[in-house]
């Protein structure tokens, strides 16, 4: 029989006379994914203090200093090399993300109420609510397991919601998955572990079902991805939005408050995962890191919610934070970081016994919360938890000396202080982005104008096309209504099968109301730069046309590259992060959360698989009364539609390129004051009740934003493509599918044609197109001459089954 | 004072659709209590007009859907349902609350199984209105829309039973568009007092007009079927009360 323990099992790992090699030996064998210069501060301090490491010590700091909790690629001292010259940027972090929102926060003062240094980032929706969103990436266990990656990812979201200010109230979800086309050869995928894009696509929509669906929480927004690009590195990105009353923001903790932990058991599930996913996959990870994956329980995350945020409402919680990666010793060190604090893993409830002290305090076992609470409070929480069938248990104590200790059966097993830990070296890189980041690439005619050419034939193959057609089957197997505040639902109208740009939703005990979009654009980064402005652009344009006032939105920043090792690599991340900063900067909008995620590349035989630079812009957007809340579809007979904005021969990155197999053409550009302009007079028509119906022109361009608007299936349409405003002489082609930044395309009752034309003077705006009751097509002419005439029926059955025969 | 009726909403690990139910029973009239499994009593049960289940997946679902629940509440309570039931009580099981009164034998037999293409769906649906004199259903019309948002809401019964159920006006709701495949199109059934009554589709996620799918749904200009769906059975349970009735406009317009 084996005996229980009832020590600690730990051990001193000799560090203060290695050598470089024998250093960098030591990170490799204990799977640190700590650097040289890491490995060296560590032994450095440790002389200092005239003793060795305990390996908790060595694999707290490993934890604490990895990529994915000190993000410190994104805060590096990056040497930036251009055609234009030279420049050194001190940190990405703080120059295109947090210097965008402490400039907006002085020119909208109240506005972003929490910034950076919570779990999640949050705007004023009133007087009462603050309403927040975060977005994670979990690609790395999504690769090796689908669904077990994407379930937790989306339930580790959800407690960064959770552990926001005194416990934030999750409200609704979003996700992107970025994947290989589902059409891809199997045989193609040169490394028999890497599962084909179909496999991933149904595991992740799966993860994310059962466990938003077991929450009870509506997932309501998202995008999915298709690109060769994406084969072996699958993107999956999860968000929770969610609201908190504006006195329940700040929390902090005092000496002597108790921590406690709330949830689930520990176990040795999940063990390195901080570490693992800083690091880039190869044929043996399939293998070697599995036990970094965890397994999700939605009830247990339930239960512990539901007790969370009962216990907030009476006032007990302190402080909270969530158990995600690193487990309780990044919980607990973000606790400690200012007083320092004991913790006492005898006292933490297991799921099994035998686990060394490292295991138990690094495990990143799903559904945990820490807290801390007043001492007469905890046996409130006990009973607490008890009622809602969970489990709380006092687990250590606040200190006043700023040490981070850890005790298992009388051992002190760690002593850090806080200063020391929290206080990772700087890193250096050097980046290199060789064209000129204001020129396009190859520009010019894209095709030249012939009436003859099938331009319905090209409507339907882009409707079809995997990163337009209709994501039906993924939607409705997520419960987007749960909780019953979803009012723009991602597909509605009069058969419920119309796509929505946004989604809405709202609080209750606010008369306001909730836009959430997403937008991602990676087929542009023949030029970085725009694709990061574009990025931006997309992604307020969706609040806009939802309803959402374009002076109250919000962002979050959530970027995806390979190797940040690589100069080029890297330059292309530099060039993205400059164009979104400007972007936001221009249109007010602030970052309120970000994250980053490095090392997506696949080592095969045959090199490196890298996924294409990855920008994934989500947005919030408050819509200031219900009456406000716009739809993206066709609702009358005698409507006129208008488009506001330019359209330019910019087909660089676009669907329809893609689909002709054309690789040049400019990326479009973005024009900051003009586009701003645009979307208030929109906002200003549509508060005074102007618009029926809006939508945005995006992947497809015009004639694909003109079908969805369509297909409501309440009248025939006539456009003159004549009419479209345009500069730099677009071809019909480009008229018709360029993607040009900026456009909106809007439904206007008879009635107010003319004053609605009167309000966009002096700003590219035209009627360009008539609804009617005599016919029930689509049909698009300049001038004299018919292009495209079809039943809208048949572009929408187009679009309906893109998707189906692969899901 | 406090003369509204009492609605006690009964919360297991896994239920989600709680808070807009009680929204629901809140806005119509209703005096609600939430309390989690563990707190309950008999006498809680007892001393409420109406006892609803919601909707959600009481512990996981991850065996039949509602069978732990089912389990656990006859452990710890016994039939006190039944006896609350008898003694005139309503209790309403929405979604999973459904699934767990036909485990409890409180509805017609039958199962309520994984639907016929195995996905879970959340959609829209038309329903027809069977029994019109039900207090849950005498201000909705012979067709009604609710969204559902189920993966296991198909109704089976034994041969000949589910068509036995419709003779005997225990069938309540029925698909128009059979969504997901169950037998004679059942989407709600009542017991024989006609004092249980469980549906699959969710009435409190229409509580009002913004609900709908189609910003011209051509209904009420504010409130949507599910608010007259629980404010016809207040005014059952609280006789004093004006009846409401629903406009119907024409070609209502939100503009």
């Amino acid at each position: 029989m084996e005996p229980l323990l009832y020590k600690s099992t730990h051990e001193i790992v000799e560090i203060r006379d290695r050598s470089d090699a024998a250093l960098e030996a030591l990170s490799a064998q204990r799977k640190l994914s700590l650097s040289l210069e890491d490995m060296r501060a560590i032994r450095d301090h440790f002389k200092q203090l005239r003793r060795d490491p305990t390996d908790v010590e060595l694999e707290v700091l490993a934890q604490t200093w990895s990529e994915h909790c000190k993000h410190r690629i994104f805060n590096a001292v990056i040497h930036h090399t251009t055609d234009n010259g030279k420049e050194v940027i001190h940190g990405l972090f703080s120059r295109y993300v947090r210097c965008v929102t402490e400039e907006i926060m002085e020119r909208k003062p109240g506005f972003v109420v929490s910034a950076f240094h919570d779990n999640a980032g949050f705007i004023r929706l009133d007087d009462t609510w603050a309403v927040g969103l975060k977005v994670e990436t979990h690609n790395h266990p999504s690769a090796i397991e689908p669904y077990a990656g994407a379930n937790t990812g989306l339930g580790g979201v959800i407690r960064d919601i959770l552990g926001a200010g005194k416990a934030a109230r999750p409200v609704a979800s979003l996700d992107v998955f970025c994947l290989g086309n589902p059409d891809t050869d199997p045989a193609a995928l040169k490394d028999g572990s890497v599962i084909h894009p179909l496999g991933v696509l149904r595991g992740v929509v799966k993860g994310v079902r059962d466990y938003g669906n077991r929450m009870g929480l509506p997932t309501i927004a998202g995008s999915i991805y298709f690109d060769d690009g994406y084969c072996f590195n699958p993107l999956v990105f999860c968000g929770t939005a969610g609201v908190l009353p504006l006195d329940r923001i700040e929390k902090r903790v005092e000496p002597g408050y108790r921590i406690m932990v709330l949830g689930g058991r520990t176990g040795r599930d999940g063990l390195r995962g901080a570490t693992f996913s800083s690091a880039s996959l190869d044929s043996n990870s399939r293998e070697d890191d599995q036990g970094a994956v965890q397994i999700g329980n939605p009830i247990e995350e339930k239960k512990a919610a539901d007790c969370l945020l009962r216990a907030a409402e009476e006032g007990l919680i302190r402080f909270v934070t969530d158990c995600g990666a690193g487990g309780l010793s990044s919980a607990t060190g973000e606790m400690a970081a200012e007083h320092g604090a004991s913790i006492y893993l005898d006292r933490v409830p297991l799921k099994e016994p035998g686990l060394s002290s490292w295991e138990i305090f690094l495990s990143e076992s799903q559904e945990r919360m820490v807290l801390a609470v007043e001492p007469d409070d905890v046996e409130r929480m006990r009973e607490m938890a008890d009622l809602y069938e969970s489990e709380c248990v006092e687990i250590g104590t606040i200190n006043n000396d700023g040490f981070l200790r850890v005790f298992h059966h009388g051992d002190e097993l760690c002593c850090l202080d806080g200063s020391f830990l929290h206080t990772a070296p700087r890193k250096t890189l050097v980046s290199t982005y060789t064209t000129s980041p204001e020129s396009g690439t190859v520009s010019g005619p894209y095709m030249p104008d012939s009436v003859d050419h099938d331009y319905t034939s090209d409507l339907h193959g882009l409707l079809r096309h995997f990163n337009v057609a209709s994501r039906e089957p993924v939607i409705r197997e997520y419960d987007h209504e749960v909780l019953g505040q979803t009012l723009v639902k991602p597909l509605a109208g009069p058969d419920g099968h119309c796509p929505a740009d946004g989604t809405v939703f709202g609080v209750d005990g606010s008369a306001r109301y909730v836009a959430m979009g997403v937008s991602l654009l990676p087929a542009w980064h023949a030029n970085p730069y725009r694709m990061g402005r574009g990025t931006v652009d997309e992604a307020i344009r969706q609040l806009v046309v939802s309803g959402a006032n374009p002076d109250r939105v919000a962002l979050l920043d959530n970027f995806c590259i390979g190797n940040p090792e690589d100069p080029h690599v890297l330059g292309a991340l530099v060039e993205t992060a400059r164009g979104m900063a400007e972007a936001a900067e221009a249109c007010g909008a602030p970052f309120i959360s970000g994250k980053d995620s490095f090392y997506n590349c696949y080592e095969t035989p045959q090199g490196t698989q890298s996924i294409p630079p990855t920008l994934l812009i989500s947005g919030l957007g408050i819509i200031d009364e219900r009456a406000h809340i716009t739809r993206s579809f066709i609702r009358r007979t005698d409507s006129r539609i208008c488009l506001a904005g330019l359209t330019r021969p910019e087909m660089g990155g676009s669907v329809y390129a893609r689909m002709t197999g054309a690789t040049d053409g400019d990326v479009p550009r973005w024009e900051a004051e003009q586009t701003m302009t645009v979307y208030r007079r929109f906002h200003e028509a549509l508060r005074n009740g102007w618009i029926l119906s809006a939508h945005d022109l995006s992947e497809g361009g015009l004639a694909v934003a003109l079908a969805e608007t369509g297909f409501s299936l309440r009248a025939g349409m006539n456009i003159q493509l004549e009419a479209v405003p345009v500069d730099g002489g677009p071809s019909i082609t480009e008229r018709l599918f360029s993607e040009s930044t900026g456009r909106l395309l809007f439904e206007v009752a008879p009635a107010h044609v003319d004053a609605v034309t009167a309000h966009f003077h002096g700003l590219p705006f035209a009627v360009i197109g008539t609804m009617n009751d005599n016919h029930d097509r689509l049909v698009v002419g300049e001038r004299d001459t018919v292009l495209l005439d079809e039943k809208i029926i048949h572009l929408k059955e187009s679009w309906k089954n893109g998707l189906k025969p692969y899901y | 004072m406090e003369k509204r009726p009492e609605a006690l909403l009964l919360k297991f690990p896994g239920t989600n659709c709680d808070v807009e139910t009680a929204r629901a029973l809140d806005t119509t009239g209703f005096r609600v209590r939430t309390i989690p499994f563990k707190g309950i009593s008999e006498e809680a049960i007892l001393q409420c007009r109406l006892l609803v289940l919601p909707g959600g997946f009481s512990y996981g679902d991850y065996i039949m859907a509602g069978r732990l629940a089912q389990l656990k509440l006859e452990q710890a309570l016994g039939d006190a349902l039944n006896r609350f039931r008898d003694q005139g009580g309503y209790i309403l099981g929405i979604c999973n609350g459904f699934q767990i009164l036909v485990k409890l034998g409180l509805l017609p037999s039958g199962s309520l199984i994984a639907h016929a293409d195995g996905r879970f769906r959340c959609q829209w649906v038309k329903l027809r209105n069977h029994r019109p004199d039900h207090p849950f259903l005498r201000a909705l019309p012979e067709v009604v829309e609710f969204p559902i948002a189920c993966a296991e809401g198909r109704f089976v019964a034994a041969p000949g039973d589910a068509e036995a159920y419709l003779d005997k006006g225990l069938v309540t709701l029925t698909y128009e568009d059979n969504v997901n495949g169950s037998s004679a199109a059942i989407a709600g059934l009542q017991d024989e007092s006609g004092r249980v009554f469980g549906m699959m589709p969710h009435p409190e996620r229409f509580l009002t007009r913004a609900h709908h799918v189609d910003p011209d749904w051509a209904g009420d200009p504010d409130r949507g079927w599910g608010y007259y769906f629980f404010r016809s059975m207040y005014e059952e349970l609280n006789p004093a009360t004006e009846p409401e009735k629903s406009t119907e406009s024409s070609q209502a317009m939100t503009l």
